[in-house]
């Protein structure tokens, strides 16, 4: 067995590399090279489309099942309100956001909000009247920290408290509106009345007359009107 | 403006929902011709089976839209008879199809689509208890022996016709006058089946049955429909003919008992609302008596002579044609005897 002996330093070495190594960690005590964030104290500013939690607005909810339909994990269900609104199985959900992607209506909206737990598996089922309100969130954050990949990896520390729900827009609706294309079809069954998930269209009866109207500023075009009229009296045109 | 549309709907007979004055005034009175228009409802809740035309639970289902009133052709009810306007009358046979008789409507129906007029035709076909059943025809070859040839009992045509159109279809179709009469009055009131029902076939009817009464009184005096390979009315006798060539014959008087009430207040013989008539008498054995009423008929005919699918024989013995439409017109008079 070889025995590894210290190297032999003179005084004036020793001491100098001594107050080398103290001078190392003075340093790093007053500006530290980590790139540890210090969460909850401060937390990592995430961009506006950060796929995080969900939150849901039902007035927007057309119910038309593109995000259940799109889901990979299959962790959405559409559950019957007033109308079919989606539920979120957090345990099946992978955060890819396709639904809210898929959402025609801006309905289903990200948030910044990454950092919550439930009990157990029956809470992370979260149903649509539960993803409305922004969850309260105790925060401890005064700092948000961002990465600047600047040849090296800085650390960007500001002093401020970062909105976790951002401001999205909702996507443009396409530039149509539902019309009775062919009034002349029409039964007057007003199933259309009863489908619109928006209530754009109306029903007034006048003695032995039905009239039916569309509320333009209301429709969004979402077609299902069309699709459930027995006699094809209705379409979508140009706005 | 095409965000605002109205539509008129006819006067209530009584208070409630529609379905009850289409109730009250065609079903409970008897003058229902089971023709089935009316299951143009659109929560599908009216039942046309082998029974009174019905609407199970209709006082909670009903959503009161009066399609089923201005549709039917029997809610203000004018008996329509006679021979009707026609552009010409001849008898023809097809020469690739066996049918009834002349195989006509088959013929007509088939060459409608192989023109391009239509792309479904509605055929009403049997089981082996001689139960109608009602099937869509898009080829030639999907036609076999079970879908050409007299069923004498109603047939629930108009509900797939309907559906046929909601799907996105031109259609041909063949029924009995009063089915005929419910379809125009279906395309006056909704534009849509005046677009997309392209051919109308009337067949000559005096009466129509219920399978379920039919098939007992046959029973009862000891005939099987089901070894019965063909079944036919002439000279006022309903014959049941069996597959070894043996034929059972029972005169139509007796038949009275099962007449439907609603085939009683009927008076069209000739179905005068079709493009083309189709009927037996008048013309000889194998041929069919054809009334060619509309334009669209008559390019038909032409086409299938140009086809080379059809034998035209120009005679036709009017006389005992307009002797069945003034037999029908005198034995169901309108109101009904008491
Ligand atoms: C109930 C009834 C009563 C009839 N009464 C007379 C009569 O009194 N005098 C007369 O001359 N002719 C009568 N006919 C017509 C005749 O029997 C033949 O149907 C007609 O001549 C056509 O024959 P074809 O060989 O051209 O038809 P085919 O080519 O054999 O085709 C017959 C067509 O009739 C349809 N059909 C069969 N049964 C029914 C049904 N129950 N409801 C609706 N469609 C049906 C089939 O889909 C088929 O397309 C009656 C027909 C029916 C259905």
């Amino acid at each position: 067995m070889k025995k590894i002996k210290a190297e032999k330093l003179g005084l004036t070495e020793s001491v100098k590399r001594h107050l080398e190594a103290i001078g190392v960690v003075v340093g790093e005590v007053i500006v530290p090279s980590t790139i540890t964030i210090h969460y909850p104290r401060e937390r990592r500013k995430l961009p506006d489309n950060f796929r995080g939690l969900i939150l849901f607005d039902s007035k927007a909810c057309i119910s038309c099942f593109r995000c259940a339909h799109i889901c990979p994990a299959n962790a959405i269900v559409m559950e019957h309100r007033i109308a079919y609104f989606p539920s979120i199985d957090y345990a099946k959900c992978i955060f890819c956001h396709f639904c809210v992607d898929s959402c025609p209506t801006g309905a289903l909206r990200p948030t910044k909000i990454h950092d919550f737990v439930y009990k157990d598996m029956d809470e992370m089922v979260v149903h649509s009247e539960e993803m409305v309100e922004t969850p309260e969130i105790v925060r401890e954050d005064s700092f948000t920290v961002e990465y600047v990949f600047d040849g090296d990896v800085q650390l960007v520390k500001k002093k401020e408290k970062e909105e976790l729900v951002p401001e999205v827009k909702p996507p443009e609706r396409p530039p149509k509106v539902a019309a009775a294309l062919n009034p002349e079809n029409c039964i007057s069954c007003r199933l259309c009345v009863a489908a619109c998930p928006t209530f754009a269209i109306s029903a007034k009866e006048e003695k032995t007359k039905i009239i039916l109207e569309i509320n333009v500023d209301r429709c969004t075009a979402c077609s299902i009107c069309n699709k459930i009229c027995p006699t094809s009296t209705l379409g979508l045109v140009d706005r | 403006m095409q965000q605002k549309w109205e539509v008129t709907r006819p006067e209530r007979y009584v208070e409630g929902k529609y379905f009850a004055s289409l109730k009250a005034k065609v079903i409970d009175p008897g003058i229902c011709s089971h023709c089935g228009t009316c299951s143009v409802c659109p929560v599908k809740g009216i039942r046309v089976e082998d029974k009174p035309i019905y609407f199970p639970n209709w006082e909670e289902e009903c959503i009161d839209c009066a399609a089923c009133v201005r549709v039917c052709p029997r809610y203000d009810y004018v008996p329509l008879n006679g021979m009707g306007e026609y552009i010409e009358i001849l008898a023809a046979k097809s020469k690739r199809f066996k049918g009834q008789d002349g195989a006509m409507a088959t013929e007509y129906l088939v060459s409608a689509i192989e023109k391009g007029l239509i792309d479904e035709a509605i055929f009403v076909g049997r089981d082996e208890d001689w139960r109608t059943t009602v099937h869509r025809v898009r080829d030639a070859d999907q036609v076999n022996t079970l879908l050409t040839g007299t069923k004498y009992s109603f047939a629930a045509v108009l509900p797939e016709m309907i559906q046929s159109v909601r799907e996105g279809n031109n259609v041909g179709v063949v029924g009995t006058p009063c089915m005929v009469s419910g379809i125009r009055k279906m395309q006056r009131e909704i534009r849509l089946f005046a677009k997309r029902v392209k051919l109308v076939i009337g067949l000559f009817c005096t009466e129509n049955f219920y399978w379920h009464q039919l098939s007992a009184f046959l029973a009862e005096r000891g005939i099987d429909l089901r070894k019965g390979i063909k079944t036919d009315i002439k000279k006022g006798k309903f014959i049941v003919e069996y597959a070894d060539g043996e034929k059972a014959e029972i005169p139509v008087k007796e038949f009275d008992p099962i007449i439907p009430s609603g085939c009683k207040v009927c008076q069209d013989f000739a179905a005068v609302e079709s493009d083309v008539s189709v009927g037996s008498v008048g013309s000889k054995a194998g041929f069919s008596t054809l009334i060619i009423r509309q334009e669209v008929a008559k390019d038909l005919l032409d086409f299938m002579k140009e086809q080379g699918t059809v034998e035209v024989i120009e005679e036709v013995k009017m006389k005992i044609v307009e002797k069945l439409i003034h037999h029908k017109m005198e034995i169901h008079p309108y109101p009904p005897k008491k």
